[in-house]
C-alpha cells in the first residue's frame, strides 16, 4: 500500500527519500536540495493518468509532502520552489509532457547545485587581488573554492586558517589549502585580532543566510567580520544562493543550536566540576554591515539583495513559504556535506 | 637539602615555563622566579649566588618580555641588593635577601589586595561577568563580591592557546560562584547577555594600552561594540616604565603544531602547515573603560599621569642591565 497524504498516493521511492533527509540519512544542504529535486521527478515518473490539471495537482501535492520533511533545512523548499516555479510557469499541453518538464527541471537543478562551487570560485577570485592575504574560519567548500581558484590565478599564497574550536574544523580547511598549494598558517581562535592587521581579505562560507543579509555560519564568524572591519579589510561570504533562507522573509527567526558540553571539555573535567555549565552555540549571526559582499552562484550581491535572491531566482512566494511547516532549530548536521 | 647546582639547574626549566605559559599569570611568574632567587640566596655561597643571579635574570626576562611586574619587581631588588653589598658587603647582602624578597612579596600581596578590593566593588548585584585566561587577582575579586553577598553570574572562555580558562572555571565554581564556560570563538555571541567584561594584565604601556593574554583584544572589540563596559585590573607595579621612553612591549609567538593541532592529526598536517600562536596581544587604551589600580580607578589615558605621582617625571628608570653589571662589580 503505497503512502496516502492528501488523498493522492505517494510513491515508494518519494517516500524514501523524504525519509531519508527527516532522519538525516541525507545530509548538508546541496544533497538535501538535491534530494529533493529529484524527488519531485520521480513523483512524476510514477503517475498514471492522463488529466493534466489532476498532475499538477498532484505534484504540489507532493512538493508540499517532500519540503515538510525538515523545517530547518534551508535548501530544501529552496529546491522545491526552483522546480515548482518553473514548472507552473511553462507551457505544456499534456501529462506526457509534464512530466519530461518535471525530469528536466529537477536534472537542470542538480546540474546547477553542482557547479554552484565551481562557478563561486571563479567569481570570488575575482574580487581578489595580486598579493592579498586571507582569513578563513571553519571549513566551507564555496570558501576554499575562491581562496583556491585566486591561488591558482596567482593571486593569493598565504592564508590565515583559524583553528575553529570547538570541533576544529580549520583543519580540513588547513589540509585542502595546504593541497591546493597555499601557505597555511594555523592559527588559534583567539588570536583573530592579532592577525588581522596581516590580512588583506576575508573569506568564508554561510550556512545560511537570512532575508536581510544576515549570515548564519559557524560560530566565530562574526568576531572575525568585527575584526576585519575595524581593520578595514573586506570581507567576502561564499555561499550558494539555496542556501538563502526564505522562513526569514516571514520574519521567522533563525534560532540556533546548542551542542554538547563534552565537544568543548573532557567526560572526566565535567565530572570533577559539577559547577561549570559549558555553553555550546554552533552558529552565530553575522550582520551584514559587517559583509562586503556575497559570492553567489548567481553573481557577487551585496547582502541586502539577500532578498532579491529569493524573490526573483527561487520565486518564492509569502504564501509558499507560509504552507510549509515552521519553527525548529537549525542543525548543524543538516548543513555539512 | 638541594645543592646549589640545582638550582642553576633549574633555570632552564622555569624559562621553559614562563615561556610556554605553564607559568601563566604575570604576578605568579613574578613571584616564582622571587622564590627561586630567595632559595638560591640561602644554599649558594655569596659569590655562587652572585652568578646565579647574573646567569638566572636575563634569561628569565627574556623568557617572559612582556610580565613587568617581573620586570619591577627584579629592578626593585636589585636596587637594593646592590645598596646592600655596596654598604655592608656581598655575604650580608646575599644573607638579608630572603627578608627583602619577602618584603617585596608581600607589598605585592598588599596591592592585589586592594585592587581586588576595588574592582569587586564594580561587580553589582545581577551581574554578568565576562573574564578571560587565568588570574589570581581576577579570582580574588570575584571572590570578594561573592563574600560581599552579591549575586552574579561569570562566563569563562577557553583562553587558547593553553586553555588554562578552564582552570579558572573550575576554581570559581567551587568558590560557589555560577560560572559557563565557553569557546573563545563564542565571545561575541554571548557579548550580548554580558554586563561587564574584566581582564588582567601582564603590563600596561605608557598609553594605556594593556597587554594581556592573547584574545583579549577581540573581546574588547567585541564588548566596545555592543557597549559593555570593559575594566583592567593592574595594580601600579605592572605600568611600563620603559614604554615612557618609546620601548615596545615584546609579545611571545610560539610555533609549536601540537599547540593547536590534536595528536592523530599532527602526522597528516605537521610540516605541511605552519602554527602561530601568539600568547599576548596587545589592547588599545580606547577601549578600556578604566584600569583599576591600588590607587584607585583611572582612565587608561592617565597612566602617564601616575606614573608621574609614584616615580616622577619623566620617571626615573634604571635598567636592569646595567644593575646586574652593577651588581657584578660590586661583587667583584
Amino acid at each position: 500500500m503505497p503512502l496516502n497524504y492528501r488523498g493522492y498516493a505517494i510513491p515508494d521511492k518519494v517516500v524514501e527519500i523524504r525519509e531519508g533527509i527527516r532522519t538525516m540519512k541525507i545530509r548538508g544542504a546541496g544533497k538535501i536540495a538535491r534530494a529533493g529535486a529529484l524527488a519531485l521527478a520521480e513523483a512524476a515518473k510514477t503517475y498514471r493518468g492522463s488529466d493534466l490539471k489532476n498532475f499538477l495537482k498532484y505534484i504540489e501535492i507532493v512538493a508540499e509532502y517532500v519540503r515538510s520533511a525538515r523545517p530547518t533545512a534551508v535548501s530544501l523548499p529552496n529546491a522545491v520552489a526552483y522546480v515548482m516555479n518553473r514548472l507552473r510557469r511553462a507551457k505544456f499541453s499534456s501529462v506526457q509532457e509534464g512530466i519530461e518538464v518535471v525530469n528536466e527541471l529537477a536534472d537542470e537543478f542538480v546540474e546547477y547545485s553542482l557547479n554552484a562551487v565551481k562557478i563561486i570560485g571563479d567569481l570570488g577570485a575575482k574580487r581578489l587581488v595580486n598579493g592579498d592575504v586571507v582569513m578563513t574560519h571553519c571549513h566551507s567548500t564555496a570558501a576554499v573554492s575562491v581562496i583556491a581558484t585566486a591561488h591558482k590565478m596567482g593571486k593569493v599564497n598565504i592564508a590565515y586558517v583559524k583553528e575553529t574550536r570547538p570541533k576544529m574544523q580549520g583543519l580540513i580547511t588547513a589540509k585542502a589549502l595546504a593541497d591546493a598549494g597555499l601557505d597555511v598558517i594555523l592559527v588559534p581562535d583567539s588570536s583573530v585580532r592579532y592577525f588581522m592587521k596581516k590580512v588583506t581579505k576575508v573569506v568564508v562560507g554561510a550556512d545560511t543566510i537570512s532575508a536581510n543579509g544576515a549570515v548564519i555560519n559557524k560560530v566565530g564568524t562574526s568576531m572575525v567580520t568585527l575584526a576585519a572591519k575595524e581593520a578595514r579589510v573586506r570581507t567576502y561570504v561564499a555561499a550558494e544562493t539555496y542556501k538563502f533562507s526564505p522562513r526569514t522573509v516571514i520574519g521567522e527567526l533563525v534560532p540556533i543550536e546548542v551542542r554538547e558540553p563534552t565537544e568543548i571539555v573532557s567526560e572526566k573535567w565535567l565530572k570533577e566540576n559539577p559547577g561549570v555549565k559549558v555553553y555550546n552555540p554552533v552558529f552565530d549571526v553575522t550582520p551584514p554591515e559587517y559583509i562586503d559582499a556575497i559570492i553567489t552562484e548567481k553573481g557577487v550581491i551585496p547582502p541586502q539583495a539577500a532578498i532579491l535572491i529569493l524573490l526573483e531566482e527561487y520565486g518564492i512566494k509569502i504564501s509558499d513559504i507560509l504552507s510549509g511547516e515552521l519553527g525548529g532549530v537549525l542543525k548543524d548536521e543538516e548543513l555539512r556535506e | 637539602m638541594p645543592e646549589c647546582s640545582n638550582i642553576f639547574d633549574n633555570i632552564e626549566k622555569i624559562s621553559k615555563d614562563l615561556r610556554e605559559g605553564n607559568i601563566l599569570g604575570s604576578t605568579e611568574a613574578a613571584l616564582t622566579i622571587m622564590n627561586e632567587c630567595r632559595k638560591a640566596s640561602k644554599i649558594c655561597e655569596p659569590r655562587k649566588y652572585v652568578k646565579y643571579l647574573l646567569r638566572a635574570i636575563p634569561q628569565f626576562l627574556s623568557a617572559r618580555p612582556t610580565s613587568l611586574i617581573m620586570k619591577n619587581f627584579i629592578r626593585e631588588y636589585l636596587t637594593r641588593f646592590t645598596e646592600t653589598i655596596n654598604e655592608s658587603g656581598i655575604k650580608e647582602a646575599t644573607k638579608s635577601t630572603p627578608a627583602l624578597i619577602d618584603f617585596i612579596q608581600s607589598k605585592v600581596n598588599e596591592i592585589k589586595n586592594a585592587v581586588a578590593l576595588a574592582g569587586s566593588k564594580r561587580v553589582v548585584d545581577g551581574a554578568t561577568v565576562l573574564i578571560h585566561s587565568y588570574s589570581t587577582t581576577l579570582i580574588k575579586l570575584l571572590k570578594i563580591a561573592r563574600d560581599s553577598g552579591r549575586d552574579f553570574q561569570v562566563y569563562v572562555t577557553e583562553s587558547r592557546p593553553i586553555g588554562e580558562g578552564m582552570v579558572t572555571a573550575s576554581q570559581l565554581s567551587k568558590l560557589g560562584i555560577e560560572t559557563t564556560l565557553i569557546v573563545d570563538s563564542a565571545v561575541r555571541y554571548v557579548m550580548k547577555r554580558i554586563t561587564d567584561v574584566f581582564f588582567s594584565a601582564d603590563a600596561v604601556a605608557a598609553n594605556g594600552a594593556v597587554v594581556n593574554k592573547v584574545g583579549t583584544s577581540a573581546i574588547a572589540l567585541a564588548a566596545k561594540e555592543a557597549r559593555v563596559r570593559t575594566y583592567v585590573v593592574a595594580g601600579t607595579y605592572k605600568f611600563g616604565l620603559e614604554t615612557v621612553f618609546g620601548e615596545l612591549v615584546e609579545g611571545v609567538v610560539l610555533s609549536k603544531a601540537s599547540l593547536i593541532i590534536p595528536d592523530q592529526e599532527l602526522n597528516s598536517l605537521a610540516g605541511r602547515v605552519l602554527v602561530r600562536a601568539p600568547i599576548f596581544d596587545v589592547t588599545p587604551p580606547e577601549y578600556i573603560d578604566a584600569i583599576i589600580t591600588e590607587l584607585g580607578l583611572i582612565a587608561p589615558q592617565a597612566v602617564p599621569l601616575v606614573i608621574k605621582e609614584i616615580f616622577g617625571w619623566p620617571p626615573k628608570v634604571i635598567n636592569i642591565e646595567d644593575l646586574l653589571k652593577e651588581v657584578s662589580k660590586s661583587a667583584a
